[in-house]
């Protein structure tokens, strides 16, 4: 385990130099879009003038420059940084993950398949669109694991009051998916999800909760404190509580407590799975501030010894059972 | 007369509820006294599976162990009569207790010969060992949590109605030994 201070050590030796090659990219990038912003801001400012004298009353038409001109900047600004996230990603991101672990493999484009993603049934959703990126990958000890950021949505259409067809999108899950061997060898599919309806309403929570048809029973266990946060759903009563022992069950709660956010489990083909829901996107170089401060540099580390560490949060390398 | 028209179906509906309620409750109670059985039966299963790793145990680290001789032999014979079969459950309980205690003094005393320690044979069997007592353990929880679920529907209200009506009674549960509990450690000692 990497310590803050060796972080440190390590961005000031090796990071600091690739980082200022990039912040001269950075800012050649801002002034490219400063150029375009004035222009925007020109042009736009023409349009809602002339909006304004000649369609008097028609307020709703000064949207028009407005949005336009908003999307052609989103546009921009992606358009410029391509390649200078891609370099960053395959700099800085590259070394932060070697310097965890050497054997980690870091690919930044790739991410986790949306067939491991489904065949988890964490989330029973069909995702209209799926994407992800930051793929690590290799061998912790004797644990394989695989994970990236995840970004996994739905459509519903609708039509507004003058009958076009409007698409929305709801995210089914964001953040960081994780996928890793198990120490014990199982055969069927145990789910822990985040509770709700326990901490609302109590025992009648519970009796909602077991009546959930399109996922399996309903596993009620013994720790307290793992109850109060997750249900459990599985096919088979021993099994589930095989692979949840107490042990493992309270180490689950620890994690809970260490990210501090929505997670979810999954027990499927002798793996787990762990999703941990992040509403900001991670691992991307800041593009309206230097990059040479220390505090992103961290930021990221953190995130991804996260992911690591649940190798060894759920002491999943102690293999004193059948499986090696 | 209006009046009297509308009152003569009220009682027959009201009969018909509570019958509808008894037929719930009677057959939710006779599903979680089966769901009872059912995980004792598997229990029952996973113990013979653990009776069947004993010889295979045994001639391992018999060369190697020389001062466990008597221990050795005493196990030998528990698990004799564990598989003779003819036992009550109390009885099978209480003898799996103490073929347990005796066979975690065995893996503790391993410590003393590295040799067999690093046995191949004899890791892969503490392996499977280790697992069957695990699945056990884990198969004793869910016994447990059977029981607790049908000792709540014969204990509360309304479900108790029905219960005393069926004679039924609240169960034991299985005690989660201290014996058990070391069980865990031994394994975690194992595990560095």
């Amino acid at each position: 385990m990497k310590t803050l201070t060796e972080l440190k050590q390590y961005y000031e030796s090796d990071l600091l130099p690739d980082l200022k090659v990039l912040e001269t990219r950075r800012l050649q990038i801002v002034r490219k879009l400063m150029y375009v912003g004035l222009a925007l801001g020109i042009i736009a400012a023409i349009v809602i003038i002339a909006i304004l004298s000649y369609a008097r009353g028609n307020l709703i038409a000064l949207l028009f420059p407005l949005i336009g001109g908003g999307a052609i900047f989103m546009l921009a600004m992606k358009f410029f940084s391509q390649g200078y996230v891609g370099d960053f990603k395959t700099t800085i991101i590259d070394k932060i993950v070697h310097f965890i672990d050497q054997s980690l493999n870091y690919d930044p484009h790739n991410c986790l398949s949306e067939s491991t993603f489904r065949s988890c049934e964490i989330f029973q959703k069909r995702p209209d669109r799926y994407q992800g990126d930051d793929f690590v990958y290799g061998k912790i000890g004797k644990t394989e694991i695989k994970f990236s950021e995840i970004h996994a949505e739905y459509k519903t259409e609708s039509r507004d009051s003058k009958g076009r067809r409007q698409t929305h999108w709801h995210t089914i899950f964001k953040g960081m998916f994780f996928m890793g061997d198990f120490n014990k060898d199982f055969a069927g599919l145990t789910v822990v999800l985040p509770d709700t309806a326990e901490r609302l309403f109590g025992r009648l929570g519970r009796k909602l909760q077991s009546l959930n048809f399109t996922r399996g029973k309903l596993i009620s266990l013994e720790d307290p404190e793992f109850e109060k946060l997750f249900s459990v759903y599985g096919d088979d009563q021993i099994e589930a509580r095989y692979i949840l022992s107490t042990s493992l069950m309270k180490r689950i709660v620890d994690f809970k407590k260490k990210t501090n956010r929505r997670i979810y489990l999954s027990f499927a083909g002798s793996r787990v799975f762990v999703a941990i829901s992040y509403d900001r996107d991670l691992f991307e170089p800041r593009l309206f501030n230097t990059l040479l401060d220390f505090a992103p540099i961290q930021q990221y580390f953190e995130d991804l010894q996260i992911a690591v560490g649940i190798v060894e949060d759920l002491n999943l390398n102690t293999r004193i059972w059948s499986k090696q | 007369m209006k009046g009297e028209q509308a009152m003569w179906w009220i009682p027959v509906v009201i009969i018909g509820v509570i019958l509808l309620f008894a037929v719930i409750f009677y057959n939710s109670l006779i599903g979680k006294k089966n769901q009872v059985k059912n995980v004792f039966g598997t229990i029952d299963a996973l113990l013979k599976k653990r009776y069947d790793l004993i010889p295979n145990l045994i001639s391992t680290v018999k060369t190697y162990m020389e001062h466990e001789r008597g221990t050795l032999t005493e196990i030998t014979e528990l698990r004799a009569r564990a598989v003779s079969g003819g036992l009550s459950d109390n009885e099978k309980v209480a003898l799996d207790n103490k073929l347990s205690k005796m066979m975690g003094g065995i893996m503790v005393a391993v410590e003393n010969y590295p040799d067999l320690k690093a046995n191949q044979n004899f890791l892969q069997l503490q392996g499977s060992l280790n697992e069957i007592e695990e699945q056990i353990s884990a198969a004793r929880r869910a016994y447990n949590a059977s029981v607790t679920d049908y000792n709540n529907a014969v204990e509360m209200f309304p479900t108790n109605i029905m219960a005393s009506m069926m004679h039924y009674e609240t169960k034991a549960l299985f005690e989660i030994t201290e014996k058990e509990r070391q069980n865990v450690n031994v394994g975690e000692l194992f595990g560095s």
